[in-house]
């Protein structure tokens, strides 16, 4: 596994979201993203997995440039993605909402029953195989949180860009889902995590990665850029910021 | 849980469906005396494909089209202009090839316009199909020379010898009947092993979150493609054959009108769009409705009140003395009125539900199992604080 | 193709002078404007509850037929002026109270958040109301189509090179019918009212602070639930009054509304959905297109059949290339 962004550059009319960010992942690594609100770590992760074309910039993924084609190539390259504001499909259930991307990656190279069988094991690890047949829209914010983690392992992709997954989960929950970031890293995955949890994203990273106004201002272990005095101002820098480490409001 | 319940719950569905099936391949019989049920009946069929597979692009797919009634025309106008022996483009050719020509105009087209709307949502989306479709009636009524215009377009019909033969046992209709109603099977079995192909799944996912679905890998352009070509065609292939069918023989443009289109889905919607069954149920019993309440007379109170009326009310300017008294528009006042409390009080329609219950008697049980399983030890800690939690989460 | 439209030109080719071309531009613009009138209600629905109302050429087609009611029952008791504004007010009041009721009956369960699906529910609910205003109408009025007769005259004058009579107006050589200039300067006026309106009143304020940020009109207390209200019934009113004052020019049946519904489409879409310079700009443009392009049609029996689809060919190419139109801002 090997992501390479290139002098990354998106902007939106007259504002630069993302301006010139350069980093590489290689391997099975933890990589957690930070910055304050709107320093441009989602508009990062639209244009990593496709939703977004960068201004300019490249974007390599395995040898091969990723920037400009669709979300479903992408994905299909092995790069998958949770969404800040949970996107369960709401009017199938929950088995159906797992089937996805099973049946989108294996089509019919693997059987139905087989991809079931998959699902429920992956249900069974989250601790909700008892509401396969629940239609999603029944779920409980958190529980729709799980299945879209669920269906991410379903796609079982090589690069997994978790965005805010502690957000708006019950503290209790958390567990599983830090359970569930450590399956997925003794799998041999590499994880892009989003969070504005810093106790969290502090001790699972082993890599940090900060963003300010769309630029990376730091790179490298969790305690090295915990000492850099431009991460420091830019979270503490200003005076009337008080909720930034609050989960954001979508 | 029983065993008989069990039973029960397993073979209704097969009874049922095998119960319908059977009435509807004896109801010419059943109706021999009265030809006008019958041909009542084939319209029914026409609507019921047409409704059931509008269903599966709005319903399924979540591409809510207004341009349904237009590939049906134009399916019907293609296979009618290559199969005349004379005039523009004409080749003479028989249905059986005719049919099958503009069948594939239908997709090809649906193709385009498919491959047109793919940035389009929602609203964006109705309201180019409802361009489409207005500009190609239009534009059929206008080129008089290739469509014969306003008066419309005689098509050369088919005559199947072996349905021939039942009008003597059956109704007049018969053929017309027994044709509409291979073509219904016929569509019903090709959707539905498209919705339980990997593809059913695909559409659903799509309607539900374009962007989500991409983000899982689901090709989203050939989705979307696929339900708007397979859509059209079958709407092609009901409008083709509907109007080739002896006892028709003729298409007029203003078939593919929004009037048309706006019953098309309201027969849908009233049954039921995210259920292609229940909305082919809809439409057949919506049809028959409707035809059976032009026959019912106004209630003695209310004409005699009218007619007393009539002379104030036509000094009023209402049309109650031309056409009015008699006039069938009441009925689709009712039906306008059942659409919007459809709409408004069973978003699933009123067909779909039963037969949802009917079905998915395995899944009711497994969620209720589920839920008892809810009060279980191993599970009590995370589904307490998953009721903790405030509701409003997870919604938008 | 190209035979026949040969065959056609040189015999029309008399015909196309500058008058000619002017009367069509003066006709264009006046039925523009008539169309600006409808797309900004549509326009102001848009903005403020967020949906395009399906049956927004119903309640033009229920102006029409409004008028058509009133003058048959006043116009023998009435002075001619004063049943030609009854009729409008009366059109303009049924349309605004049918919307209203609509509004609070179907829409603000969706406003309310109680619908699942609101795209789609909004698509349906006022596509159901179109379905049935027709066949109410069709029920009430007869399938034969009513033609209301011309409730304004045109002073008498001759300033030399404007003369007019009763029925018409003469500028130079070009003549125009009283009808659609009458309509077309009524329209003129409601719509610089309806501007007055949302600009210099506090309720047309609050109105379009509405459409900008619920919440932050919400907080400054005004209730945007009954913003929903009165923008989808003055929505309504203005269809309803560009359908009284053209129920004299054109004859009434229960779907004129399908084709008038259709134009305020290519409209809004056209100047940018939720644009109000946009819907003025485009109502316009559609006229004066829809007027040149049948009178400059080369085939004159095909052109009357293609009138419609002018605008219908120019909004499809609006949504295929830019569908954020002239003044839109963002889908």
């Amino acid at each position: 596994m090997r992501l390479e962004l290139k002098k990354v550059v998106k902007q939106f009319g007259g504002l630069t979201a993302v301006n010139g960010v350069s980093f590489t992942i290689e391997g099975s690594q933890l990589v957690g993203l930070i910055g304050p609100n709107g320093a441009g770590k989602s508009t990062l992760t639209n244009l990593i997995s496709g939703i977004l074309k960068p201004t300019s910039g490249e974007i390599w993924f395995n040898g091969e440039r990723i920037d400009g084609k669709p979300p479903y190539v992408i994905a299909a390259r092995g790069i998958g993605r949770t969404f800040q504001v949970t996107r369960a499909f709401r009017r199938m259930t929950v088995l159906e909402n797992l089937l996805t991307p099973g049946l989108a990656k294996f089509g019919n190279r693997k059987s139905r029953a087989q991809l079931e069988e998959e699902a429920m094991e992956i249900l069974r690890f989250l601790t909700m195989d008892h509401l396969r047949w629940e239609y999603a829209s029944n779920l409980s914010g958190g529980q729709q949180k799980l299945l879209e983690l669920g269906r991410l392992l379903m796609m079982d992709p090589d690069l997994i860009i978790l965005d805010e997954p502690f957000a708006g989960v019950h503290p209790k929950l958390q567990r599983t889902i830090y359970d569930y970031i450590k399956r997925v890293k003794a799998r041999g995955k590499a994880i892009i995590l989003i969070s504005h949890d810093m106790e969290s994203i502090f001790t699972l990273s082993e890599r940090l990665l900060v963003l300010n106004f769309g630029t990376l201002i730091a790179d490298g272990p969790p305690e090295e850029v915990k000492e850099n005095p431009e991460v420091i101002e830019a979270y503490l820098g200003k005076d009337e910021e008080e909720d930034q480490f609050l989960p954001t409001a979508a | 849980m029983n065993t008989m319940r069990a039973y029960y719950d397993r073979y209704l569905p097969w009874a049922l469906g095998i119960a319908f099936l059977f009435g509807l391949l004896v109801f010419p019989f059943y109706q021999r005396e009265s030809p006008y049920w019958v041909y009542v009946g084939a319209n029914a069929l026409f609507y019921a494909i047409l409704a059931s597979s509008w269903a599966l692009l709005a319903g399924y797919n979540g591409q809510f089209s207004f341009a349904h009634m237009a590939f049906m025309g134009l399916a019907t106008y293609a296979s009618g202009i290559v199969g005349r022996e004379a005039g523009i483009w004409a080749l003479n050719w028989s249905p059986a090839l005719s049919i099958p020509f503009g069948v594939l105009v239908a997709g090809v087209v649906g193709l385009l316009i498919g491959y047109l709307c793919l940035r389009l949502r929602s609203t964006y989306l109705a309201l180019f199909t409802i361009a489409f479709a207005e500009i190609l009636r239009l534009v059929f009524k206008a080129e008089v020379d290739l469509t014969g215009g306003p008066n419309g377009l005689y098509l050369k019909t088919f005559n199947l010898p072996f349905l021939e033969g039942l009008t003597r046992y059956a109704s007049t209709y018969a053929p017309m009947y027994y044709t509409m109603l291979a073509v219904f099977l016929f569509s019903l079995v090709v959707m539905y092993a498209l919705v339980n192909s990997r593809y059913g799944i695909f559409f659903r996912a799509v309607r539900e979150d374009e962007e989500a679905a991409a983000a899982l890998g689901v090709h989203v352009v050939r989705v979307r493609i696929l339900a708007f070509v397979v859509s059209s065609m079958i709407a092609g292939l009901a409008g083709a054959v509907f109007h080739h069918s002896p006892g028709i023989g003729i298409v007029v443009p203003d078939e593919m009108q929004i009037g048309r289109m706006s019953l098309v889905i309201a027969m849908a919607v009233i049954g039921g769009s995210n259920n292609l069954m229940a909305a082919a149920i809809g439409a057949l019993f919506l049809h028959f409705a409707l035809e059976w309440l032009q026959e019912i007379p106004m209630p003695d109170a209310l004409m005699s009140w009218l007619q007393a009326h009539q002379a104030t009310l036509e000094a009023w300017g209402f049309g109650l003395g031309e056409a009015g008294l008699k006039t069938n528009a009441w009925r689709m006042v009712a039906f306008g009125i059942l659409l919007m409390v459809t709409l408004r009080f069973w978003r699933n329609g009123l067909v779909s539900p039963i037969l949802e219950r009917i079905m998915q008697a395995r899944a009711k049980e497994e969620v209720a199992r589920g839920r008892a399983a809810k009060a279980g030890k191993d599970l009590a800690d995370v589904d307490k604080l998953v009721v903790d939690e405030s509701p409003n989460e997870g919604g938008q | 193709m190209v035979a026949t439209l040969l065959h056609f030109v040189p015999a029309q080719m008399w015909l196309i002078t500058p008058e000619f071309i002017l009367r069509l531009l003066a006709e264009g613009l006046l039925i523009g404007l008539i169309y600006s009138l409808m797309a900004l209600g549509l326009t102001l629905i848009f903005s403020v509850l967020g949906i395009v109302s399906f049956s927004h050429g119903e309640f033009y087609m229920i102006g029409g037929y409004v008028v058509y009611l009133f003058l048959q029952k006043f116009q023998n008791s009435l002075p001619r002026a004063l049943t030609g504004i009854g009729a409008l007010l009366a059109a303009m009041l049924v349309t605004f109270a049918i919307g209203v009721v609509f509004e609070r009956l179907f829409l603000q369960p969706m406003a309310r958040g109680e619908v699942d699906r609101p795209n789609e529910y909004a698509i349906l609910t006022t596509f159901g109301l179109a379905f049935f205003l027709q066949y109410l109408m069709l029920g009430l009025m007869g399938p034969f189509p009513k033609k209301a007769r011309r409730f304004f005259d045109l002073p008498v004058f001759d300033a030399g090179l404007i003369q007019a009579t009763k029925a018409s107006l003469k500028i130079g050589n070009i003549t125009l019918g009283a009808g659609r200039l009458i309509a077309g300067l009524i329209a003129l006026l409601a719509l610089l009212a309806m501007l007055y309106f949302m600009f210099k009143t506090w309720t047309g304020r609050a109105l379009q602070a509405t459409s900008q940020d619920r919440q932050a009109a919400a907080v400054v207390g005004i209730n945007p639930m009954n913003m929903n209200t009165l923008a989808f019934g003055l929505g309504a009113m203005l269809a309803g009054l560009a359908g009284a004052v053209l129920v004299s020019v054109y004859s009434w049946v229960p779907w004129v509304g399908v084709i008038a519904s259709s134009k305020s489409f290519v409209i809004i879409v056209l100047g940018g959905m939720g644009s109000i310079p946009g819907s003025l700009l485009g109502g316009l443009i559609i006229g004066v297109v829809e007027s040149l392009g049948t009178g400059l049609f080369p085939d004159p029996v095909r052109a009357q059949a293609y009138r419609d689809v002018f605008g219908l060919v120019i909004f499809a190419l609006v949504l295929l290339v830019k569908p954020t139109g002239l003044f839109g801002r963002k889908l």
